[in-house]
């Protein structure tokens, strides 16, 4: 709860004071880590999605996954919160670890995992309700009982969309452009207070100026949370970042270390290859 | 077009040839006019013999034009307000009287006599009918017109679903229905309410317990109790005061607390006064049925007019209405005066109120109706429920993959191959199954239902497949995503939105339905009955089964005037229920 409330605007209220000076200094390594898989594998039917990738990722932190097409990299993000249950090919070994515990294990139950990860689409997916609804639908399924109103207008704060929409908040979903609806499933995806936020591709179905707006918004999400996000842009990853994984054909982590480390000197030639454009 | 003129422009290019296209986009045209010709050729005979409009007097049409069409058709242009559209039907309306009557004249004089038909039918089919339609569609656009329409919409529909309400209570026993609100829905919505506005969401799903407990409370204390309100109170107690407390809502979510207490109470009040001293102070309509009508329709144009007010523009297409009925006792008038004789139709009160008669000018239709719109009501519930129960079950459920796969592609073959069985094949599931076996009895309202149900439900559960299916995976991801369970996501969002396609199916279903004959011949209802049933298992009639025992009749009275009310009748009822299934759809589409 008072974490949705203090990540609000910088300029907002006396509670934004509070939290600068306790603030995520995002330079600095996280000490805790939120996700972390070990020697998962991933294949569709025969074929090998993920190969034998190890990896820790931090709290707080933003984490970007890149890599040319097919590279695994969704499929990845999609075994975080075990969307890939709905894959009926699919088959994972391995472990993923959230919260201390393998997410794959018997007794979890992936109902209940999603709720703690919220996930954000390629293209905008909003339902076909109203934005209070749209938002307030984690709250509703999850049966809180809390004030949905003022938890819809936190969310929607948070994700830099309550002034452009604080007027209309019962016409649909739909009616908003397409950066406004990236948005606002953004908020949607926050407004249940997860603890990790995972974002496929959130700006590429979106025009330049929307998609600046979603990475600042990504930005100041990791004051609170701790996000994983697939591009395909790597500009992206270099602006948004703080870790970069790097992910080559085949479903191999290639390389994995500080963004800054990745972009400006990487350990592997491949790596160096794929950023400076040399293929993918 | 455009390229068509640029290829032969261009030189060094060549030229496509287009033949084959334009030579199969003439042909399906020509297929579609063919088809429509026909029915509307058929539909205008109907239409004339079951008014006897062929032998009806030039003056008695003139004069009805004038005082109620000409009226009407200006109405629609002054909503409108388009001088160019005002211009356009003017010249239509006028060049088609002339033209019209040239060419029937010349038909007549040189080809030979067209039968049951004059130039001023023709004139009122071929041209005064597609004019009316269009210029309503045109004269909707405008504000008036959407006015006028909305609230004769209102009335008349309001009018027909409170009369199919008193018509199913004719089967249903009211003293139990009034148990089950009293006991059941009642406390449910309390609870519901109490939950909804405290946000206590132990109470919203406490609510359906509640209901369920007090339905069974009620069955089980019906044949105990014995003293019971009279149906008038029973009415007034669980459909007019709700219906009028819905309004009453409604319009209190809109604009202020006393336009909410008018718009509920002012027809709660007209219809309890009606309905309990109508008789008594001699307004000739009174009793259970004239409240429920005066309820079920009074409450929406109620709510409706605050709309209209509300918005303030338009308002004069309220007096759409009085215009019509002006213009009828107009012309009545004028009628009488002159002394112009009338046709008398065959679609008369009495052929509406009357049971079956072996005099032609007697023969009624009554029973048939009540029957027909008593199946109709328990095959929609039934097939509404078991082809969306399925459909979820084998879109958003059943795996594509493996055993349970290979199991429901067998099931999925075999609903579409259920669907091309013909309806005498499921009259002998229906009277094996139904009647036979369960011992349902032979032509009651039970096994007809039930029958007709498994008739319509494979098309209804294809259809619903289609919709459900057409709900984007987006969007289902996207609530997997944030938590929700299978049948969160189902609920939630994978229904709301295949919602309009579902009914869509149903509706189409429920049109094949409504005029089966082959089924309920087999499963043994009657041709003929003579009083409206009284319970689910008593003999009762359809109309197509009505109508198909006096198309065998030897006279010809029955075979052209009384056939032709029955299937109109048929089909201003069939169209009716298809018009107000479409509009509930498309407000459903919207949103609102």
């Amino acid at each position: 709860m008072s974490n949705t409330e203090t990540k609000t605007e910088p300029s907002d209220s006396l509670i934004t004071t509070d939290v600068e000076t306790e603030s995520n200094d995002r330079t600095a390594p996280s000490h805790r880590t939120a996700v972390a898989a070990r020697d998962l594998n991933v294949y569709y039917g025969d074929e090998q999605a993920i190969d034998d990738v190890s990896i820790e990722i931090p709290e707080k932190r933003v984490t970007a996954l890149i890599g040319p097409s097919g590279c695994g990299k969704s499929t990845f993000l999609r075994c975080i919160n075990r969307m890939n249950d709905m894959i009926e090919v699919c088959r994972v070994e391995g472990d993923v670890e959230f919260g201390g515990k393998n997410v794959y294990d018997a007794d979890v139950d992936p109902v209940a995992l999603r709720r703690k990860i919220g996930m954000v689409f390629q293209k905008p997916n909003p339902f076909p309700k109203s934005i209070r609804d749209n938002v307030a639908y984690g709250l509703k399924i999850q049966g809180f009982d809390g004030d949905v109103d003022a938890r819809v207008e936190e969310s929607l704060k948070s994700a830099a969309l309550w002034d452009e929409v604080k007027d209309q908040l019962d016409s649909s979903g739909l009616d908003l452009s397409g950066g406004q609806q990236q948005r606002l499933c953004i908020a949607r995806a926050i407004a249940p207070d997860p603890e990790v936020i995972l974002m496929d591709e959130p700006t590429s179905a979106l025009d330049p100026v929307a998609a600046s707006k979603i990475e600042d918004l990504i930005d100041d999400l990791a004051e609170e949370y701790t996000v994983i996000i697939v591009t395909h842009n790597m500009q992206q990853a270099a602006r948004i970042s703080d870790r970069t994984a790097v992910f080559l054909t085949g479903g191999r982590l290639v390389e994995y270390d500080d963004t800054t480390k990745i972009f400006e000197d990487p350990e592997e030639q491949r790596v160096e290859d794929y950023i400076t454009g040399k293929f993918g | 077009m455009a390229t068509d003129t640029d290829a032969s422009r261009v030189e060094g290019f060549g030229e496509v040839s287009r033949v084959r296209g334009i030579a199969f986009e003439y042909l399906s045209l020509g297929a579609s006019v063919l088809g429509i010709f026909a029915l509307a050729v058929l539909l205008i005979y109907v239409t004339i013999d079951a008014f006897d409009l062929a032998g009806a007097n030039p003056l008695w049409l003139l004069t009805y034009f004038l005082t109620l069409v000409v009226p009407f058709l200006g109405f629609c242009l002054y909503s409108a307000r388009d001088p160019t559209l005002t211009r356009r039907a003017v010249a239509v309306g006028g060049g088609g009287l002339v033209a019209v009557a040239a060419v029937f004249t010349a038909i007549e004089t040189f080809v030979g006599q067209i039968p049951r038909l004059n130039w001023q039918l023709t004139y009122l089919f071929v041209v005064v009918v597609p004019l009316t339609g269009y210029l309503v569609y045109m004269g909707a656009r405008g504000r008036p017109g959407s006015v006028g329409f909305g609230l004769i919409g209102r009335l008349i529909g309001g009018a027909a679903i409170g009369m199919a309400f008193s018509v199913l209570f004719l089967v249903f026993d009211e003293r139990l229905w009034f148990l089950v609100y009293t006991l059941g829905v009642v406390p449910a919505a309390l609870v519901y309410g109490y939950g909804h506005t405290r946000d206590v969401s132990s109470a919203l799903t406490a609510a359906l317990p509640t209901a369920i407990l007090g339905t069974l409370l009620a069955v089980f204390l019906r044949p105990i109790i014995d003293t019971y309100p009279t149906t008038v109170f029973i009415y007034l107690w669980t459909l007019a005061i709700p219906i009028a407390a819905a309004g009453a809502l409604v319009v209190d979510a809109r604009s202020s607390r006393p336009k909410a207490v008018l718009a509920g109470g002012v027809p709660l009040g007209l219809a309890a006064v009606v309905g309990l001293f109508g008789r008594a102070i001699g307004l000739g309509v009174g009793g259970p049925n004239a409240l429920l009508v005066i309820a079920v329709a009074g409450v929406p144009v109620a709510v409706y007019l605050d709309r209209v007010f509300d918005v303030g523009e338009g308002v004069i297409g309220l007096t759409l209405p009085v215009l019509l009925i002006a213009g009828a006792l107009a012309g009545a008038a004028v009628v009488e005066t002159f002394g112009i004789p009338t046709p008398s139709p065959w679609v008369s009160e009495t052929f509406l109120t009357e049971a079956p008669s072996r005099n032609a000018t007697e023969a009624g239709l009554y029973p048939a109706i009540v029957g027909s719109v008593i199946i109709i009501a328990m095959v929609a519930v039934l097939s509404f429920v078991l082809g969306v129960a399925t459909s979820v079950f084998l879109e958003e459920y059943t795996a594509d993959t493996g055993i349970v796969g290979a199991l429901t592609r067998l099931l999925q073959i075999n609903i579409a191959n259920l669907a091309a069985v013909p309806s005498v094949v499921y009259g002998l599931l229906g009277l094996g199954l139904f009647a036979n076996l369960l011992g349902f009895g032979f032509g009651t309202a039970v096994t007809v239902s039930l029958t007709l149900s498994l008739l319509i439900l494979p098309i209804t559960i294809i259809s619903a497949q289609e919709a459900i299916r057409s709900v984007p995976d987006d969007l289902r991801r996207g609530s997997d995503a944030m938590g929700a369970t299978r049948w969160q996501t189902t609920k939630n969002v994978v229904l709301p939105e295949a919602f309009p396609g579902i009914l869509t199916g149903t509706i189409l279903a429920l049109g094949r339905a409504i005029g089966e004959t082959a089924p309920l011949i087999m499963v043994g209802a009657a041709t003929t009955v003579f009083s409206p049933p009284s319970s689910l298992f008593s003999k009762f009639s359809a109309m197509p089964m009505q109508i198909y025992a006096w198309a065998n009749f030897p006279q010809a009275e029955f075979r052209y005037g009384v056939v032709a009310a029955g299937v109109i009748t048929l089909l201003i009822i069939l169209v009716g229920m298809n018009g107000t299934a479409i509009l509930l759809r498309n407000r459903a589409e919207r949103g609102d």
